[in-house]
């Protein structure tokens, strides 16, 4: 959790840019800058997070970070606790668990390889905690070598292991890590489908509104209990619109894959965009209440909150 | 110049590879903004960007600078394809990996002389420190040269920062004349 001793060139890279106002970048760059070198603290944060009486929860530790319980079994999504994300972009806010506190896993998934969802000093950090990590294909080039087993899941492809299933499913995104190789990564993201003990939770990991996309997902997965739904960065839109989803289009991807309920991610922990903290739950909030959703069927959760959403 | 008219055969085909790899799996959902064209030719540009060079010999200083091609990598830290050629992702080299390279040097701009080409064909070893190799990565090298003033080997360090696009190398060559040692702000991408 400590600011890297060798980020000093990508700050000084990252000074030039943001004094040069090259547009976007340039914004983000210079709101990165001005983050609280200690990110905020998690308030009464949970250090077992292991709920017997439940058969569905879900403890968000921020981003598209996410502990999945289906009555034994512990999925961990896109895991991200590093101070920062792609050498310069620092946490808003300390991750909702420790790693140290993690269960041990059935399995990881990564949606894609972009800094804030493959992170390898984070993966440094469970690499005791699960047998294998699940990616998209083309993604194993991307990933060092560690004591799990790595495996690419093609679309509709699924791992199966006691009982759980993790199926690949498809999303509107971007492959690859460091710029150019976007261009031959092309499938190099994914979002993924866990089914235990007749529960299914979909993970949505980070995606643009592709109603096909969606609607093919309900045909697959005709009773999702839990869909997990990135709902920001959102601005500026006509740069975003091609690979995330705003808060309308995230409920309305919720209404087409039926889930039983929505859980949003990927908000208001690293800075890479023109939103400012606490827009993009803001707006859901406004979007709910035209639809006449309630927290029942929307849950926001906080960093390091957890929800029992079935019980035994 | 069959060495040169095969190197660009060769980087030709890894990019058409790519090309046609991207290609086929264009309706597959990616919004990418970067094309292989422009992939080519960001690759091509960054290949062209020189690493600038402090040339330093007994009573000589001296400036430069270097380009390199890596037309052969075998990563030792990545979980898949370890053999890259021309194109190399930064995890491929900074994780642990054996390289070879070429490099065409242009040393000048000392008071007494000393400018001219050199030629250089070497291998490296790199070695992760931090992060996989993201935030700190060594290695250590040898290499061939060929100069206006004759040839010889030289060793090599290197530390990489920032995904390994940004390191310091030095290079030895006792034999060089007037440029013994070269010291290069390694400026790589891909």
């Amino acid at each position: 959790m400590t600011r890297s001793p060798f980020a000093f060139p990508v700050v000084a890279f990252s000074l030039v840019v943001a004094v040069s106002g090259c547009g976007f970048f340039g914004r983000v760059l210079q709101r990165n800058l001005a983050v609280p070198r200690e990110p905020r603290k998690v308030q009464n944060k949970i250090h077992d997070p292991r709920r017997p009486g439940a058969r569905l929860a879900v403890l968000w530790i921020g981003h598209a970070t996410a502990l999945v319980q289906m009555d034994d079994a512990f999925v961990l999504t896109d895991p991200v606790f590093t101070r920062t994300v792609g050498a310069f972009s620092p946490r808003l806010v300390e991750p909702g668990l420790d790693p140290a506190d993690l269960p041990p896993l059935r399995a990881v998934v990564i949606s894609h390889t972009h800094f804030d969802h493959l992170s390898y000093d984070s993966l440094d950090m469970i690499e005791q905690k699960t047998p294998i990590v699940l990616l998209p294909p083309g993604a194993r080039s991307s990933l060092p070598r560690y004591a799990f087993e790595s495996r690419e899941l093609d679309r509709w492809e699924s791992y199966e292991a006691g009982g759980l299933r993790v199926t690949a499913i498809p999303v509107q995104h971007v492959g690859g890590r460091w710029g150019i190789d976007q261009a031959w990564h092309t499938r190099a993201f994914t979002g993924y489908v866990f089914e235990y003990h007749g529960l299914s939770v979909y993970f949505g990991g980070d995606t643009a509104f592709d109603k096909d996309k969606f609607a093919a997902a309900r045909d697959h997965f005709p009773k999702l209990d839990v869909a997990l739904l990135p709902i920001c960065p959102t601005e500026p839109r006509d740069f975003m619109r091609r690979t995330h989803m705003d808060t309308i289009e995230a409920l309305d991807a919720f209404a087409l894959l039926g889930a039983s309920r929505m859980i949003p991610i990927h908000f208001d922990t690293f800075i890479n965009s023109d939103d400012r903290p606490g827009d993009c739950p803001r707006l859901l909030r406004d979007h709910m209440r035209e639809r006449n959703l309630d927290d029942t069927r929307v849950v926001i959760l906080e960093v390091g909150e957890e929800r029992v959403l079935m019980a035994r | 110049m069959h060495g040169a008219r095969w190197s660009r055969i060769l980087v030709a085909s890894a990019l058409l590879g790519a090309a046609n790899d991207a290609r086929a799996d264009q309706d597959d959902g990616s919004a990418g903004r970067v094309t292989p064209a422009i992939a080519a030719g960001v690759w091509t540009l960054a290949q062209l960007l020189p690493s600038p060079l402090l040339v330093t010999g007994s009573h000589h200083v001296g400036g430069g600078v270097r380009w390199q091609i890596t037309p052969f990598v075998y990563s030792f830290g990545v979980a898949a394809r370890p053999v890259r050629m021309f194109i190399v992702d930064p995890i491929a080299r900074h994780s642990g990996a054996l390289e070879l390279y070429g490099s065409p040097e242009w040393a000048c701009c000392a008071p007494d002389g000393g400018t001219g080409w050199i030629a250089r064909a070497g291998g490296r070893l790199y070695v992760p420190l931090a992060g996989h190799g993201e935030s700190l990565a060594a290695s250590l090298g040898g290499s061939y040269y060929r100069a206006s003033g004759g040839d010889g080997a030289a060793l090599e360090v290197g530390a990489y920062l920032f995904f390994s696009i940004v390191g310091i190398t030095v290079t030895v060559s006792p034999k060089l004349e007037r440029r013994e040692v070269i010291s290069a702000l390694t400026l790589r991408y891909f």
